[in-house]
């Protein structure tokens, strides 16, 4: 079953998914089971195969919708059991920038792949990512720009950062973006594409 | 030797007298840089300019397409934007429900060009002259779905999506069909199809929904005598030989997120590459010589007597300076 739930999945069929999810369940199959072992693996495989242009855009999206469904259904049953997200990612795009398609699908895919996400949406001011640090217990906060001229911004929200004594890694993203510039501001993460911020991120979880 | 000589040269691989250029530039650039601007258009000027419309009816727009605020565009996509001088995004998509496609407003009113007039505009310039097309149907419907939806409905491939492609694509036709009677020298097309690493959808989607429409954009462009000039954004490797099989003459592409030499050996002589030169690191963080190892770099790849556009952006973040230099090296002897 844990095995179909992966094959449905990649496939991006939700019904599918939902009615797997309530299999399992009334079979007795532990929440954390089903997620770990049926949906996480899926968005995995997922997650490479989009790396090497073997699948693309729509296909993690129907995914990564279909992994949301299954969570739903999941959801309180994790609660009950004690069971954590993998990590919290408070994500945005920064101030004076309003672009958030790559910052969405980065999003879509850390919680398919088990992240509890706290998206602080577009135009977001270095202090709201403090702030939103702070509450959910964040271990990582990812920053995505779209533009050369708002992607100076990270340089003051990794500062800010520095300053509110929050020791958690910042991990930049964003067509303007490069290694080099990470390094330069002293962001710890930098992922080029979507797929790499999710292994970024968890990289830098696990560190 | 005029400057639509040139461009023509170049096209057809006749060992042109040098390299043609164009500057593309975004209002930024404008606000920006308006000295620096004006200089490098004197050193520089185009080959390549575009005819204005000269509608007889404007078109229904609200707002500003470059300034801080909603732009609602001729099909009434609304655009938000928060800085000047460049565009928006999509945020709140006109097309919620597939049983609107047969309510969307096509904007007749881009069909009421002034033919005489663009023929008058031909004639008095000596430079190769596009026509105001720019049909872009992948990126129209993902304004009108906004771009979420709208991969879904890639994935998913609902009845209604056929029908707006269809009817986006039947407006491009006959706005194409018009320039085509012109005279003009190229009709553009665009739509950026690359992400960093490779195409945004599978190559076997686009080849089944999309080429077609190219294919049709590029059949009536020949067959009125004129060329076929295509941009798209992004990584773009794995269409490249379809684009070439269409028949397509001059594209503008991010060379600097593929091989460029690789490119080169397969399709050198094939296509005309219309710039560019990397606008995401080179132009706004290089130095003025790494721009001009850019441009010796593509120069060595993609020249062939002829098949080289000397194009670049001057867009956000970048460097007057550089944008200069990459028509220094242009001008340089091989």
């Amino acid at each position: 079953m844990l095995k179909a739930m992966q094959e449905a999945l990649m496939a991006g069929r939700k019904a599918e998914i939902e009615s797997l999810v309530d299999q399992a369940l009334a079979a007795g199959v532990p929440a954390g089971t089903i997620l770990n072992e049926g949906l996480i693996p899926g968005m995995e495989r997922l997650g490479v195969q989009f790396k090497a242009n073997e699948v693309f855009i729509p296909e993690v999206l129907v995914a990564a919708r279909a992994m949301n469904a299954g969570m739903s259904k999941l959801e309180p049953h994790l609660a009950k059991a004690g069971i954590k997200p993998r990590g919290v990612v408070v994500i945005g795009t920064v101030k004076g920038d309003l672009h958030d398609i790559g910052k969405n699908l980065v999003s879509m895919m850390l919680r398919g792949n088990g992240y509890k996400i706290v998206d602080l949406g577009v135009d977001v001011a270095p202090e709201k990512y403090i702030e939103a640090a702070k509450t959910s217990g964040a271990g990582v906060i990812a920053l995505s720009a779209l533009l050369t001229t708002t992607m100076v911004q990270m340089k003051a929200i990794v500062e800010a950062v520095e300053k509110s004594g929050l020791a958690i890694p910042v991990v930049i993203g964003g067509a303007p973006v490069t290694r080099d510039y990470a390094d330069q501001i002293r962001a710890r993460g930098f992922a080029p594409d979507a797929a790499s911020a999710v292994e970024e991120i968890g990289r830098l979880l696990a560190a | 030797m005029t400057s639509r000589r040139l461009v023509v040269d170049s096209l057809e691989f006749r060992s042109p007298a040098r390299v043609p250029r164009q500057l593309w530039l975004l209002p930024w650039a404008e606000r920006t840089w308006p000295a620096e601007l004006a200089a490098i258009r004197r050193r520089f000027p185009d080959d390549i300019v575009t005819s204005p419309a000269f509608l007889r009816e404007p078109l229904r727009t609200q707002g500003q397409e470059y300034e801080p605020g909603l732009f609602v565009d001729e099909w009434g996509c609304r655009f938000e934007n928060k800085q000047a001088g460049i565009i928006g995004q999509v945020k709140d998509p006109a097309l919620t429900s597939w049983a609107d496609v047969g309510r969307i407003r096509v904007p007749a009113e881009r069909l009421t060009v002034d033919t005489v007039k663009v023929d008058e505009f031909c004639a008095a310039s000596d430079a190769f002259v596009l026509g105001k097309t720019w049909s872009r149907p992948f990126e129209l419907i993902q304004f009108l779905r906004g771009p979420e939806n709208l991969y879904m409905d890639l994935a998913e491939r609902p009845d209604g999506l056929a029908r707006l492609l269809a009817k986006v694509h039947a407006f491009y036709r006959e706005e194409m069909e018009l320039w085509a009677r012109t005279d003009v020298d190229a009709l553009v097309f665009a739509d950026d199809w690359g992400g960093q690493n490779g195409l945004l959808i599978a190559p076997s989607l686009w080849r089944e929904l999309f080429k077609p429409l190219y294919r049709d954009y590029v059949e009536i462009a020949h067959r009125r005598g004129k060329y076929a000039f295509m941009h798209s954004d992004g990584h773009i490797a794995a269409i490249l030989p379809d684009l070439v099989e269409i028949g397509l003459d001059a594209l503008n592409a991010q060379l600097f997120t593929m091989d460029i030499e690789a490119i080169g050996r397969e399709f050198a002589g094939r296509l005309t590459f219309w710039g560019e030169v990397d606008r995401q690191h080179l132009l706004p963080y290089g130095t003025s010589a790494d721009v001009a190892a850019a441009v010796r770099r593509v120069r060595r790849a993609l020249w062939r007597e002829g098949g080289c556009i000397a194009q670049c952006e001057f867009g956000i973040g970048a460097r007057p300076e550089n944008v200069a230099a990459v028509f220094e090296a242009w001008d340089r002897p091989a």
